[in-house]
């Protein structure tokens, strides 16, 4: 939009926006390759296909977030945009009473109260929901994780509506990206987001879609489908997979990778009743 | 919770689905147009110069820079960004507090016995209001005598309505009378029940769309049926109507059962139902089906 000079701001604006966001250096050191951590501004795709431990993550990550400083959690806010009826407050609450050593129902309570949750029914909604949530991390400068799951959840909706034009099929998506970028950038935010691998593995690409040569030489298959302002503002990609020999008490694993580094890390986990562990 | 479901019942409904031979192919079902009335503050007047600069949606409006669209249709920037937080606040989703969801989930939640108490056992004590649980088996393996024992348990021994949605034509009334009189000897008790279940027959998936759209709406919108609301729906089966769909045009059949699943769990979270669902072993292997969907 108009990018020519910046919209003037109040300085408590201004504050919020850049000071009130404080580190997540100790989220999850096993999930990121080089730092060990996301910086602010970053965004991190979680793909895979379905039940290979991408929710249960989310719920850990978010767990690690909302828990207080003396449980030895983080204590600060999170957003989570849910487009597939995928969060399951249940679940979550089980997760937490596990990790708080004496889980009384306020302490929940009071956990709960840093999360906030909104759901959406279609992309275009999405779209408008990401719009009127600009506001809301103003207000909230403890609010710096927006976690969306998942963010493929539309796409063959879309395909289908959009009808034979590329570019109408991918129109809102399009859309929600380049503003989700502009969020997480102008308001030092870290995104996480969920992609489900839909397309099967080496089926002869008959689709615009051009496969990445994927620099990290790791053992996995991605075949990217969402559309390029997607693609482009990706800073980690975490690939998930289910091991096949059920011998190993770890089930599950995860591929982590830098989308302009070379390094990557590898790493197994297993998930209980208390979550996800490492 | 109940405002925003009735609004978003009105945009679903307002280019209608219905006039499209084929409804959800090209037509924009939640793609709203700027009309007068839509909210206060936007006149006709203003809407015929939006349109005259290409700006017909909701969406449209929101997403251009205002400040541009005030300079070329030479309207008030002030209104714009008034009409711009009213549509907003109208069509976008509201975050709720966890804390709050949670105190809500807790009074709401039901666990419905299904009348068996294996499958009880199974499913962790019954079926849970808003999940979707998924029977599943080949040809012949008692998924139809479950759905039909389901429906007789719950408004037999719960006392709650039923919606049962057939597909397969499976459904037979004698049967439903035969497991009503194992439970009682009592006429007028096999009555009740039986009258407490709602049946639907479709025979393709745009039908079975309307049916739960019209159920969805129906409970938003609080007309009720004489009894009360609907706390079972049983869809026997999804994939009786989703198999035709995949094989020819893909992204159209994967856009209808995603836009099935998509419903099915809408009506489990938002009207707290418990959607019991039943389907051809193979269906299993579609891909995307699935995702969200405890089997």
């Amino acid at each position: 939009m108009s990018d020519g000079f910046r919209k003037a701001e109040s300085g408590t604006q201004l504050l919020a926006r850049l000071e009130g966001r404080s580190s997540l250096k100790n989220l999850e050191p096993c999930l990121f390759a080089d730092e060990g951590f996301p910086i602010h501004g970053d965004v991190v795709e979680f793909h895979g296909p379905e039940g290979t431990g991408k929710t249960e993550m989310l719920y850990h990550l978010i767990a690690r977030c909302v828990l207080p400083k003396s449980g030895g959690g983080l204590e600060v806010e999170v957003m989570f945009i849910d487009t597939d009826y995928h969060f399951d407050m249940l679940r979550l609450v089980t997760i937490l009473e596990h990790r708080l050593s004496q889980s009384t129902e306020e302490m929940i309570k009071l956990c709960l109260g840093r999360l906030f949750l909104v759901n959406c029914n279609s992309s275009t909604q999405l779209l408008l929901t990401l719009y009127s949530l600009e506001n809301k991390f103003c207000a909230h400068p403890s609010l710096c994780i927006v976690i969306l799951d998942s963010i493929s959840a539309f796409y063959w909706i879309d395909r289908s509506n959009g009808g034979e034009s590329f570019n109408i099929q991918e129109m809102n998506l399009k859309r929600c990206a380049e503003f989700l970028e502009k969020l997480v950038r102008e308001h030092h935010l870290v995104l996480f987001a969920t992609t489900q691998t839909i397309m099967q593995k080496s089926s002869n690409s008959t689709e615009s879609s051009i496969p990445l040569k994927l620099h990290c030489e790791a053992d996995v298959e991605y075949r990217p489908y969402l559309c390029k302002s997607w693609q482009q503002m990706v800073t980690h990609r975490i690939f998930f997979s289910k091991q096949c020999n059920f011998s190993s008490s770890k089930a599950f694993s995860i591929v982590s990778c830098h989308t302009k580094k070379t390094h990557i890390i590898k790493c197994s986990f297993s998930v209980a009743e208390c979550g996800v562990q490492f | 919770m109940t405002a925003s479901r009735v609004q978003d019942c009105a945009a679903l409904r307002l280019p209608t689905c219905r006039s499209c031979p084929r409804p959800f192919r090209g037509c924009h079902r939640d793609m709203v147009i700027l009309r007068a009335g839509l909210c206060p503050g936007l006149t006709a007047e203003m809407i015929q110069l939006l349109k005259a600069n290409s700006i017909a949606t909701v969406v449209d409006l929101v997403s251009s820079d205002l400040e541009e669209v005030a300079r070329k249709c030479s309207l008030s920037y002030k209104a714009l960004v008034a009409v711009r937080r009213v549509l907003l606040a109208q069509f976008s989703a509201f975050p709720v507090n966890g804390a709050d969801l949670y105190e809500e989930l807790k009074s709401s939640t039901a666990i419905l016995s299904t009348g068996s108490k294996s499958l009880d056992k199974l499913l962790d004590s019954g079926l849970y209001t808003g999940e979707v649980t998924e029977l599943t088996g080949a040809p012949g393996s008692g998924k139809t005598q479950v759905c039909l024992s389901i429906a007789v348990s719950t408004s037999h021994d719960l006392k709650q309505n039923v919606l049962y949605v057939d597909s397969t034509g499976g459904f037979t009334a004698s049967r439903l009378l035969q497991l009503a009189q194992t439970r009682t000897g009592d006429e007028e008790e096999q009555v009740e029940a039986l009258q407490r279940i709602q049946v639907a027959r479709v025979f393709d998936v745009y039908k079975m769309l309307d049916v739960l759209q019209e159920l969805r709406c129906s409970v938003s919108q609080q007309v009720l049926s004489s009894s009360g609301p609907v706390k079972v729906l049983v869809v026997d089966s999804v994939s009786a109507v989703i198999c035709p769909l995949l094989g020819g045009r893909q992204a159209e059949g994967l856009a209808l059962m995603m836009q099935l699943a998509r419903e099915l769990k809408t009506l489990a979270r938002e009207l707290s139902m418990a959607v019991v669902v039943s389907s051809l072993a193979f269906a299993l292997l579609v891909l995307g089906w699935e995702q969200g969907i405890r089997s």
